[in-house]
């Protein structure tokens, strides 16, 4: 396996880890999104770690969405007072319809298999104006083109 | 809330981003909220009668993470 091959696995384990945290059956985009700012060492975290968006941030701009979203149809988040459900350790969330469009749209942004780094991901991940992870970011005050831009910036000269 | 309160989302992104949400609140609303019943000796019979599922629908989505989660379960059926 290429070190790209590895890498997206260790994406798609992490964004698992998060899904199944949430008690979510399915990764969705907004699970990549987390994994890939956690996952250092690549020009891809430390574009969203400039941005003010580290795994907590990214975190703190989901919940935000999440509170925001169903405020719209009249429901606070804060009117439950169940206690949270014990995940799964043994579960193993397949992939979504967000995260295999975001995953389509990363390998798509580059100039084939040879070409694709973690950046290309993160920009299939932003690479649309609808769904969760638009909406977390422009609730968190984010320029969701410049950080494009950002993350475009990184790709000439081959750097990981 | 009283019904006049209750907003009604006029942008298409928000009320479609309202479903999302609601789905994923429901979802985890199931899962503690049956954990819960199942710590406190409901049957699965019960659970799937209040949740107006079948008791093997509910055993297939809940039996393997309460038993991990170390709940005594009680007999099937």
């Amino acid at each position: 396996m290429s070190t790209i091959d590895h890498y997206i696995q260790a994406i798609l384990i992490e964004a698992g880890a998060e899904a199944r945290e949430e008690g979510a059956a399915l990764i969705e985009a907004h699970h990549l999104l987390l994994a890939l700012a956690a996952h250092e060492g690549t020009a891809a975290q430390r574009v969203l770690t400039a941005a003010g968006l580290g795994p907590r941030a990214v975190r703190d701009a989901l919940d935000r969405e999440f509170e925001h979203s169903l405020s719209a149809a009249g429901v606070s988040l804060a009117a439950f007072d169940l206690p949270r459900a014990t995940p799964d350790p043994k579960d193993t969330p397949k992939i979504g319809a967000s995260a295999r469009l975001a995953l389509e749209r990363g390998f798509g942004a580059a100039k084939g298999k040879r070409d694709l780094r973690p950046a290309h991901l993160l920009l299939g991940v932003l690479d649309t104006e609808i769904g969760t992870v638009p909406r977390a970011l422009a609730l968190a005050g984010v320029d969701r083109a410049e950080l494009m831009a950002r993350v475009r910036d990184t790709l000439p000269g081959e750097a990981w | 809330m009283p019904a006049e309160e209750v907003p009604h989302p006029q942008d298409p992104a928000d009320a479609l981003a309202a479903v999302v949400a609601l789905r994923r609140l429901a979802d985890r609303l199931e899962d503690a909220a049956v954990e819960q019943a199942m710590r406190e000796g409901w049957s699965w019979p019960e659970v799937a009668e209040a949740l107006g599922v079948t008791r093997q629908a509910v055993h297939k989505k809940h039996a393997k993470r309460l038993i991990a989660a170390g709940v005594t379960l009680r007999r099937r059926s």
